[in-house]
């Protein structure tokens, strides 16, 4: 296999292949309204456990979706057959349920044809990578654990979509955009070591590495002692930070925020986190994963959500922006979340100039235990540390936490920069790495 | 664009797997999956969308040298299955430069089969005007409870129909349904709001599962319990006896046995997502999981569960085995792969994928409580300071399934065996072997109910795991009880 085995890959529907699409559809609807949408992806994962590859998939799904109107009936039908006849098909089948679904008082039209800024959602290096590159990412990894004489479990992904959205009132929009992925657990013994990343360009995956950085945590795990539970200082890599602040953006909704079925209802224009917090969405960064357009066919857009800690923007479904008069829709497609007005220290400078703390890596299985006050629980995982006097002097047993963002994010002793952070529970963001006092693990597990 | 004319799915099976076959691969298949699903969504008091979805494909899997390749393809065409066969041959030649240890598939019996769910009334053949009417009708009822801000309804319902075709001469055809509904309330007092939810099992049947489950004469009640729960007072933290509803078992077991039963995670497969299992191999017959009381079954063949699919995506019949046995970890839930790595001579069959374009993996079964001996009644009399819990709350486990916290969806105090009135915010933490060796009774056959998932995740793509979980009512004593106010 070649490194970019390209003319394997079948093309994915361009811009002039999803316009022929769209005139099909339109042409055979009768709706006072018609929106089609289009998924077109290539995909693909290598996966590996226990210093071998258990899986190695490669997947081509392409999609297209049509809602037709009447009034404001409305109806959805989609298919993953682009023949004519299907896509025919899919608009009577759309039209069927338009006919017979009752009013739907929130059903807008689609959006009129919007401008839409340029953004750099793909890159060729991903577009082209294949099977052959993720071996490579793959083996470089393993390679390293073996090296070590230690397991290594992860993936390698990448994908290429083209992304489309067009409608009976004019709006056109299509995309193509590109995802890698990798992700490591090393493990030896009951010690385990975490690390990933995800991007645009697979070029940028920085998979030796991330690979040295779970290795490092793996080997530190070997000796492991078992805290009480208890309210810590917490030093939290920036994926526990994004695994916390995630769970904070459900609760943006506009809707819930004015039924009063939000933590933050009531709380817009009021200091919600520490006045040093600003929270953004940037969807021109090319360290974020941005897209040039919403499912609606809107405009992704710069945005300030949390300004010196004080709430400013909600999450609008169009029914409520258009009900509160707001012609902007705000997306956040791509989350920064910033600190100013620290000195910003690096990572190892905060554990450096730390008495006392817990440095976790990484949370799992965060969930909502108090929606009214946001309450979340947790588990550390893949390598928690005791720090004491500026070192880490031990692995510690994971601990479950109980906490809410809106009190820990007003607890912040020290910041580093907004650096990359994904988990296996949120999407792509850039959270600093914070310093929290007062933290509260609430038990132990036994590994 | 893909103008390709529409093949035969046999002759496309065939075409696929004879370049397998040529490529020298030591076993290969094909999953052609035809899909339709229908989802119709309610949201206070309208209906918010209907979506009826098509999604038809191709998935390939190739084992060459022991190592595994997959390509899949939603372009059902004969130009399309060479070039997708012809890249899972290449991928699973990549997968065995790497390789230390072969994949030898445990040995599996040909089977040439079709398998149907039996259904009374067809979910697609009834008409939208009715199922929105309920919707709109649920929601309606709910909001004439005083105290109810908001409320949602929904109905789904999936037709697959899917041929596996294997290198060894398996030829299977399936044509499978599977159906749910639900609906919720919230209700809001004194700055809180909380949700009371009503959910029928996800189970392979007609329509005839929404009819009976009879939302309308349901929904009063779900409402005036939602304004009720949230007026109610709090719990203290403390040690309490629970009576757990067999819904809300379906999901405490689902997480503490259901995923550490699953081989695949006890072998590190899952390390880097799921997690592992503090079930492992050398704990099998030996190991205590829970009291005597406890017996644990996965059961892939009673009808209208979401696992009993006749096969698996394996080709394997599907079986009823032990899990826990007396309380004794005794049995896994494997496929092919994996079974032979514990030294079992056959899969129990509990290999599925998701979708055409996923592999299969091992899924927990529908893994059930045995019913034992006592009434619900018996079961709470017995009970001086508990609580008795129904439905889902929230949930957490940690990723060696040890240390878990469990929500729900509506509390009853129990006070002198008797359950008294509502509570809110109970949570309830555990250790799993420590939980479920404080069972000390299972009502009877009587109260045995059966819930499910279809969203259970795993793997990596993440896929959607579907199992359906049965149990009577059971009574665990002395467990922490934490409060849903922990951390304030």
């Amino acid at each position: 296999m070649s490194t970019t085995s390209h003319k394997t890959w079948p093309k994915l529907t361009s811009q002039d292949e999803f316009r022929f699409l769209m005139e099909l559809v339109l042409n055979r609807s009768t709706g006072d309204h018609t929106l089609v949408s289009l998924h077109d992806q290539q995909s693909g994962t290598t996966r590996f456990a226990n210093n071998q590859i258990v899986q190695n998939v490669d997947m081509r799904r392409g999609s297209v979706s049509v809602t037709v109107a009447f009034g404001q009936r409305h109806g959805t039908a989609s298919t993953t057959d682009f023949s004519a006849g299907k896509v025919q098909e899919t608009v009577a089948r759309a039209t069927h349920i338009a006919e017979r679904s009752p009013d739907d008082p929130e059903y807008l039209p689609p959006v009129k044809p919007q401008h839409y800024v340029t953004t750099p959602t793909s890159r060729p290096e991903t577009a082209l990578a294949g099977p052959a590159r993720r071996l490579e990412y793959t083996s470089e990894a393993i390679g390293q654990c073996r090296m070590e004489n230690l397991g290594a479990a992860g993936i390698v992904s990448s994908s290429m979509a083209t992304v489309g959205v067009a409608a009976s009132t004019g709006l056109f929009a299509h995309e193509a955009r590109t995802d890698a992925r990798f992700s490591l657990t090393v493990q030896t013994g009951d010690a385990t070591g975490w690390s990933a990343a995800a991007h645009r360009s697979i070029d940028h995956l920085k998979v030796q590495e991330r690979t040295l950085t779970a290795i490092d945590k793996a080997k530190r795990g070997l000796e492991v002692r078992e805290l009480p539970p208890g309210r810590y200082t917490v030093i939290l890599e920036p994926a526990a930070v994004a695994g916390l602040w995630y769970s904070l953006l459900w609760a943006l909704d506009a809707k819930s925020y004015e039924k009063n079925t939000s933590a933050l209802s009531g709380k817009l224009g009021r200091q919600i986190v520490d006045t040093r917090l600003t929270f953004r969405n940037v969807p021109a960064h090319e360290d974020l994963l941005g897209i040039g357009f919403t499912p609606d066919g809107l405009p992704t857009v710069a945005s300030d959500w949390i300004t010196d800690g004080v709430l400013t923007q909600l999450s609008y479904d169009r029914f409520t922006a258009k009900a509160r008069g707001i012609d902007n829709i705000p997306t956040l497609d791509a989350p920064c979340l910033s600190a100013s007005g620290l000195p910003p220290p690096t990572l190892q400078d905060m554990i450096k100039h730390t008495e006392r703390a817990i440095l976790v890596t990484n949370f799992w299985y965060i969930r909502t235990v108090n929606p009214t006050n946001l309450t979340l629980t947790g588990m550390t995982r893949d390598g928690t540390f005791l720090v004491e006097n500026g070192a880490i002097v031990s692995a510690v047993k994971n601990f479950r936490f109980h906490e809410s963002p809106l009190r820990v994010f007003n607890r912040i002793e020290a910041s580093t920069n907004p650096t990359e952070a994904i988990t296996s529970e949120t999407g792509k963001l850039l959270v600093p790495a914070m310093t929290l006092s007062d933290f509260n693990f609430s038990s132990v597990t036994r590994f | 664009m893909h103008a390709h004319r529409n093949p035969d799915q046999d002759e496309l099976a065939e075409l696929a797997l004879k370049r397998v076959v040529a490529s020298g691969a030591e076993y290969g298949d094909i999953r052609l999956l035809d899909s339709t699903t229908q989802t119709i969504r309610g949201e206070d008091r309208r209906i918010a969308s209907i979506r009826d979805a098509q999604d038809s494909g191709f998935g390939i899997r190739v084992l060459y040298h022991g190592a595994w390749g997959f390509a899949a393809s939603s372009v059902l065409s004969l130009e399309e299955a060479p070039r997708v066969a012809d890249l899972a041959i290449d991928i699973a030649k990549g997968s065995a430069s790497l390789a230390r240890e072969r994949v030898k598939l445990a040995d599996e019996p040909v089977h040439r089969d079709r398998i149907v769910t039996a259904r009374r009334i067809d979910p697609f053949a009834v008409t939208l005007d009715k199922k929105t009417a309920l919707l709109l009708e649920t929601m309606e009822s709910i909001h004439r409870q005083p105290g109810i801000v908001r409320s949602s309804a929904s109905l789904w319902a999936r037709r697959d129909r899917k041929l596996f075709v294997s290198t060894e001469g398996s030829r299977l055809e399936f044509d499978l349904l599977a159906l749910s509904g639900d609906f919720d309330a919230t209700a809001i007092h004194d700055g809180r709001f909380a949700s009371r939810s009503f959910n029928t099992p996800h189970l392979r049947m007609g329509y005839e599962l929404i009819d009976d489950a009879n939302f309308l004469a349901v929904a009063p009640r779900i409402a005036s319990e939602a304004v009720e729960k949230v007026k109610a007072p709090t719990t203290d933290p403390g040690q309490y006896d629970l009576v757990l509803d067999p819904e809300h078992l379906s999901l405490t077991m689902h997480e503490s046995c259901g995923h550490p039963s699953e081989l695949d995670r006890a072998l590190g497969y899952e390390a880097n997502y799921a997690g592992t299992s503090f079930l492992t191999t050398d704990t099998r017959g030996t190991f205590r999981y829970g009291s005597s009381h406890v017996n644990l079954v996965a059961d892939n063949c009673e009808p209208e569960t979401l696992a009993a699919t006749g096969y698996d995506d394996d080709g394997v019949t599907c079986q009823q085995w032990d899990i826990v046995r007396d309380g004794i970890f005794v049995g896994y839930c494997t496929n092919r792969e994996v079974a032979p790595k514990i030294g079992e001579t056959r899969s129990r069959g509990s290999n599925r994928a998701d979708s055409w374009s996923a592999v299969p993996i091992v899924r927990i079964a529908n893994i059930g409580l045995e019913p034992g001996s006592a009434t619900l009644d018996e079961l709470l009399a017995d009970v001086t300071r508990g609580i008795y819990i129904e439905g889902h709350g929230s949930y957490s486990i940690d990723q060696r399934r040890y240390n878990f916290q469990f929500g729900g969806d509506a509390f009853w105090l129990i006070e002198n065996g008797r359950r008294t009135h509502m509570v809110r915010d109970v949570v309830y933490h555990g250790i799993t072997p420590e939980f479920w060796g404080s069972c000390d009774g299972v009502a009877d056959r009587s109260h045995r109910r059966r819930y499910g998932f279809i969203t259970c995740g795993k793997g990596q793509p993440a896929q959607s795991g579907w199992m359906t979980h049965a149990a009577s009512h059971a009574r665990f004593r002395n467990v922490n009880v934490i409060g849903g106010q922990a951390g304030s």
